[in-house]
């Protein structure tokens, strides 16, 4: 008014309108249905996850009495074991842990005693090149190996055994990816395209924010958000291992990290897709899209053709899954049936590098379109 | 004070905005007008920083929009095109986002927002998600949200779009109040009357041009035809009106009833009195007359189709 000649009040800084863009963006996801049903989908998950195998047969723990132990002769796999005396036979028990205290071994249904390792010892062996035993490999093994010469006796063991952490935590998180591909659905897909579709821009942009203050906070919002979704699935998981199998995996945390960067990369992949489209419900579509199927499709052609594509960021985020697992898997290749197959697993580095990559990529990417975009409509 | 300067918008082969030039001295209420795709919204967002100009500058209180919009538009109230509000926040949340990011304290801002939802009658509804709101509340809002920082410059984009008659009288009034209070107002409007009402000079262009800018006063002296509605005793035989449109400065007679024409004519007040007698010469009683159609709309009808 220049009548008055208000003085101007100080504008804040454009660092300090991001956390103000950011808390009422937030209100948007936290009174939507969006959240509502990203927490009733981790729950549903969860529950699922931790009921169906029990429900199906395969509980977490118990104590197997008198099973049937097939003990090969020894000598003829022709392998030495290193620090050990050359055994007669040996045996597996397919199970992911067994606790060694509680190891009984029966010759004929006779209790034989281990002898301090003279008679018989227990060992857990590691198989690398294994699949992971969520996708039904077996990379760790419990060995029977037995001293004495057993052949033509029944062997049978009783035990208290239960899932390892990293079974029960790589089955749980291998599920993450899928939360994060939908938080980034829910949340980001129509963050940008939202404002010229809605009309909303014509209320915030003839404001004193510049366009990627606006973006960013709206961009942290959307990530706090799927972060929220991530933190309940991570928290949930962590406490049904503890109910499960008393522990976490020792690479949990760094498996949530992961996430973490994953969620920013597809979070940052999604506003781009917003940037570019007209229309909200394409760019959620094609998110979804993205993520669930045209990644997925390069990624299996690239295990069919034997082509490692370590640049798709649906691989590099099957690293969260993995990670736990201990030794980390390697590359293999399988010929069966006349087909060839690859198992690809990508380098943790690699895949930080990666979504690190899409990430600033995109969101960079994105800010130029945004600033750039016209409200003509 | 708002500055326009050779101002030009083109998309692909359109020039929606032409070379304009013009000024809005502060205190003043200027009216924009100009027919549908005349370039009015074009400038406005334009000026709001909505979309970017070809070429040319725009200045808001001396600072240049298309370089500095962020300080430009801390001058700045605007309502352009009914904007739709964030459906999950109230009215008083919506308030305090855009006060806070214009460095508003939490003070200041419930103030206004108490005074502003008061003036604009929207008290009733502040704690209620904007979401179930009609058009005319959101328009309402949309002109308490462009208050909320006291700004030196109003920008309005046909004001009164989507409100009913009652509505249509109320956001008068309050652009009336605020022109008091020496706002700079610059609004976009269709309706003649409400220009003619409410602003103190008017623009008006067409195909991006500017065809006229001056005082309302002056505007309506540029008017060169004017209406009247003359009733007579009896029938308005066709013979009659022939011999009307014969009469000198007479452009057009048309009939509106049996009894009821109207006459379209060129020239003063004067002009209208020898209308009037010549009319009574021939042997017509006129019951009554009366001037019809506003000198703003008739200057409107005139430049627009000129320019055509």
């Amino acid at each position: 008014m220049s009548g008055e000649s208000i003085p101007h009040r100080k504008l804040p800084g454009d660092i300090f309108q991001i956390p103000i863009v950011w808390s009422y963006e937030l209100l948007k996801y936290l009174r939507s249905w969006r959240l509502i049903a990203s927490v009733a989908i981790v729950v549903a998950m969860l529950a699922m996850l931790y009921i169906l195998p029990p429900a199906l047969g395969m509980p977490y723990s118990g104590t197997d009495n008198q099973v049937y132990v097939q003990v090969q002769d020894f000598s003829a796999l022709n392998i030495t074991l290193p620090g050990l005396p050359t055994p007669y036979g040996i045996g597996a028990i397919n199970k992911s842990v067994i606790s060694a205290e509680s190891l009984r071994v029966y010759l004929d249904g006779i209790e034989y005693p281990s002898a301090g390792g003279m008679n018989w010892t227990y060992i857990q062996v590691s198989f690398a090149e294994e699949v992971p035993s969520f996708m039904g490999g077996l990379p760790k093994a419990n060995v029977l190996l037995f001293m004495q010469n057993i052949s033509g006796r029944v062997v049978t063991a009783t035990y208290d055994w239960s899932v390892s952490t990293e079974d029960f935590s790589s089955l749980f998180l291998s599920f993450a990816s899928i939360l994060i591909i939908l938080a980034a659905t829910f949340f980001a897909a129509d963050a940008i395209v939202g404002e010229f579709q809605n009309r909303t821009g014509y209320l915030v942009f003839p404001t004193p924010l510049k366009r990627w203050v606006l973006f960013m906070g709206k961009f942290v919002a959307s990530m706090t958000a799927g972060l929220l979704v991530i933190v309940l699935f991570y928290a949930g998981t962590a406490v049904l291992s503890y109910a499960a199998v008393g522990d976490v995996d020792d690479d949990f945390v760094l498996s949530f990290l992961f996430s973490v960067e994953f969620l920013w990369a597809a979070t940052a992949v999604a506003y781009l897709i917003s940037s570019i489209l007209k229309g909200s419900t394409g760019a959620t579509v094609l998110t979804f899209l993205m993520f669930m199927v045209i990644l997925p499709i390069v990624d299996s052609v690239s295990m069919f053709a034997g082509v490692k594509i370590e640049a798709s960021l649906t691989f590099a985020a099957s690293v969260i899954g993995y990670v736990v697992i201990d030794p980390y898997p390697i590359d293999t290749h399988y010929d069966e049936y006349g087909i060839s197959m690859y198992m690809f697993y990508p380098e943790p580095w690699m895949a930080a590098l990666v979504c690190l990559a899409y990430a600033v990529l995109a969101m960079a990417l994105s800010m130029v379109l945004f600033n750039r975009k016209q409200l003509t409509g | 004070m708002i500055e326009i300067q050779n101002l030009t918008k083109t998309f692909g082969p359109i020039r929606a905005v032409d070379d304009l030039t013009l000024k809005v001295p502060e205190g003043v209420t200027v009216g924009f007008l100009g027919p549908n795709g005349a370039g009015k919204t074009t400038t406005i967002k334009i000026l709001t920083h909505l979309i970017s100009a070809t070429s040319g500058k725009a200045y808001l209180h001396g600072v240049d929009v298309l370089r500095s919009p962020k300080e430009a538009m801390s001058h700045v109230g605007a309502v352009v095109e009914t904007p739709e509000f964030y459906p999950y926040l109230t009215p008083t949340e919506t308030l305090a986002y855009l006060g806070r990011v214009r460095g508003m304290h939490t003070a200041e801002i419930k103030r206004k927002t108490d005074e502003l939802l008061q003036m604009v009658k929207m008290e009733q509804w502040r704690s209620t998600r904007i979401g179930k709101f009609s058009k005319g509340m959101k328009q309402r809002l949309a002109i308490a949200q462009a208050l909320i920082h006291e700004p030196d410059i109003l920008i309005l984009d046909e004001p009164t779009s989507g409100l009913d008659p009652r509505g249509m009288v109320e956001v008068r009034e309050l652009i009336r109040s605020l022109k008091k209070q020496h706002y700079t107002i610059f609004m976009s409007s269709h309706l003649l009357l409400e220009v003619q009402e409410v602003c103190d000079s008017a623009a008006l262009i067409d195909k991006g041009k500017l065809l006229v800018y001056d005082s309302i006063d002056n505007l309506k002296k540029l008017t060169k035809f004017a209406k009247i509605e003359v009733s007579v005793v009896g029938s308005a035989e066709d013979a009659l009106l022939a011999k009307i449109r014969g009469m000198n400065n007479v452009r057009s007679v048309d009939r509106a009833t049996g009894n009821v024409f109207i006459v379209t004519y060129e020239g003063p007040t004067d002009e209208r009195a020898d209308l009037l007698s010549g009319i009574q010469g021939l042997g017509v009683r006129i019951s009554g007359f009366s001037p019809v159609g506003l000198p703003l709309e008739m200057m409107y009808m005139d430049l627009v189709k000129e320019s055509r």
